[in-house]
């Protein structure tokens, strides 16, 4: 009796919280070992993969920033983002602001193709995207990748706008229209302001998608001075293909500005992420 | 609302035009010349020549294509299974008041969410590596080195240590969303239920379970639409080997397509991925529906 109650009490007790310490650890293993691998030399990794460095050194780091374009990759990947997601935010809350307020005839129809765009798999569209960018020429320019993140992003941000612009009251802007507010002004500075949580919502879950996408940048630019992160490591597989240090300092440069951005943020950017994609 | 807080039809079409456009032109063109080539034989260049539906027949007898599509299939049960099933089990544990450290839980396994597929994919390529992986290694220390191997050229497993990083990388990202379901689910039921007798397996499934199962259906629909489109990981693990072991839809589409030059077929090739992709996750999305509407009148 008193052994099962034990038996229970471990069950309910110690098994869990070492289960999830298990899954957690393992959720940020990955992250630790690149850092700690990538401060060995190759001979030292090859001899033992899992042991902590003798004499820690950032050759490895070094090498790369030196002999690599992965700065500039960088760069090209933080302005892909940043402009797609400043087209996203600024698009996505005036449509959908728009239709949420606005009555007007073949309005359902414009809601509903708009959301299509969410049901799409864009791995349908590479060889028609390929071909149309090719023809017009608009393929291996700086702003190649800005429109396709821009344009994949936008059914998520209408649609969490329009919802969230339903619950403003709409006295607010009524009130504004009888002060002599225009249009354009009540729209900007008094609508914008009240939307800015749910604009912050589709930033980070944009933001994540942009930074990490892969299919469009690999298919869309040839460009090596064009290249954004996620493809540009790829070409260190073969070029490191015996060298493992150096392959898991460039990941860990990588993930590097993801990760510092998670880690500060980690809650909001949980929030957000999860309401955003049980809503859509 | 008011006609005089309307913009004008000028303004109105100012506003909403731009995004129209763009819009337009990179999600709704493509669809349609993705029709329009697939009647083509044509690899790229100036001379396209009409061959009718000789393209999309022969689709339909590509047992390549067939075959990346039963891998997305049986890589889309595997993730549900995996990535709901473990989160909804570990949701129950962190949401359970014994569980301590939650909110380190809640920010550590939710970490490789945000994390790149490329990256990923990078990872478990080197944890499965025959000479330096952890997996190898680990077996060889305890004794069991007759199992290691190379793990990724293992024709009849490739697809299914493929799906492992799939799932571990999300199980994070479900298990937050069920928790905030199970964090709305009312105590007192649950305290009642503990005074009748049930133990914790009874009351996860005969209360909480019932309760949440909107969250979960919402769960396996975001699941399934995810896997169906998986293509990163796979690209970087194996590159749909070895053979066309491991091979999906999304990266057959690629390789056709890119590697192979076969622009008209890789077109037919993508309607037949728009279609597959679109009947499964509607008709996923319209049994979780149904399912959860006729449940919630009774």
């Amino acid at each position: 009796m008193a052994r099962a109650y034990a038996r229970g009490r471990f069950m309910s007790g110690l098994a869990p919280n070492l289960i999830l310490l298990v899954f957690s650890i393992s959720c940020i293993f990955p992250a630790v070992w690149l850092f700690y691998s990538s401060l060995k030399g190759k001979s030292e990794f090859y001899a033992n993969p899992i042991s902590l460095p003798h004499s820690p050194s950032v050759d490895q780091y070094v090498a790369i920033f030196t002999k690599s374009k992965i700065l500039l990759w960088m760069w090209n990947t933080t302005r892909n983002s940043v402009l797609s997601l400043l087209i996203i935010l600024v698009l996505g809350f005036i449509i959908g602001y728009f239709l949420s307020r606005f009555r007007f005839k073949g309005r359902n129809a414009l809601y509903n193709y708009y959301l299509l765009g969410m049901l799409v798999p864009i791995h349908a569209l590479m060889v028609p995207m390929y071909v149309q960018f090719t023809q017009t020429g608009m393929s291996d320019k700086w702003f190649t990748l800005i429109l396709p993140y821009a344009a994949f992003g936008l059914p998520i941000a209408i649609f969490l706008v329009d919802s969230y612009v339903r619950s403003i009251p709409i006295e607010v802007e009524e009130a504004a229209c009888i002060d002599g507010c225009s249009f354009h002004r009540t729209l900007f500075s008094i609508v914008l302001p009240i939307c800015r949580p749910i604009l912050f919502t589709v930033g980070i879950i944009q933001f994540f998608v942009v930074w990490n996408e892969f299919t469009f940048a690999l298919i869309l630019n040839s460009k090596d001075s064009l290249m954004t992160v996620p493809v540009g490591i790829t070409l260190f597989k073969g070029q490191f293909v015996t060298d493992y240090p150096k392959m898991m300092a460039s990941m860990l440069i990588a993930i590097f500005p993801a990760m510092i951005l998670y880690f500060a943020f980690s809650k909001q950017i949980i929030k957000g992420m999860v309401a955003g994609s049980v809503k859509g | 609302m008011n006609q005089a807080m309307r913009p004008s039809r000028k303004s109105f079409a100012m506003y909403m035009l731009p995004g129209f456009f763009l819009y337009t032109f990179i999600v709704f063109v493509p669809i349609v010349l993705a029709f329009y080539y697939g009647f083509f034989d044509w690899s790229g260049g100036t001379k396209m020549t009409f061959i009718g539906f000789d393209n999309f027949t022969a689709l339909l007898k590509d047992s390549v294509f067939i075959q990346s599509f039963y891998n997305n299939i049986y890589l889309t049960a595997l993730c549900v299974i995996g990535q709901v099933g473990i989160a909804f089990v570990l949701a129950l544990m962190l949401h359970s008041k014994r569980v301590k450290l939650k909110s380190l839980h809640r920010t550590m396994s939710y970490f490789p969410s945000v994390l790149s597929a490329v990256v990923i994919g990078f990872i478990w390529t080197m944890l499965y590596d025959y000479n330096y992986g952890l997996i190898n290694i680990i077996l060889k220390q305890i004794g069991w080195g007759q199992w290691a191997q190379p793990w990724l050229n293992n024709e009849s497993l490739s697809l299914t240590l493929v799906a492992i990083p799939l799932i571990w990388q999300y199980i994070g990202y479900y298990m937050i969303i069920i928790l905030s379901a199970l964090s709305a689910v009312d105590q007192q039921v649950l305290e009642m239920a503990e005074i009748d007798g049930a133990n914790s397996w009874k009351k996860a499934v005969h209360i909480t379970l019932p309760l949440i199962k909107n969250t979960l259906a919402v769960c396996v629909t975001l699941s399934i639409a995810g896997t169906m489109k998986v293509f990163d990981h796979i690209y970087v693990m194996t590159g749909g080997g070895p053979g066309t072991s491991s091979n999906v839809m999304a990266l057959n589409a690629y390789k056709t397509s890119f590697l192979t030059y076969k622009m008209g077929y890789g077109s037919a090739m993508s309607i037949g991925v728009l279609i597959l992709s679109l009947v499964v996750i509607v008709g996923t999305r319209w049994i979780m529906g149904s399912f959860t509407k006729e449940r919630e009148v009774r």
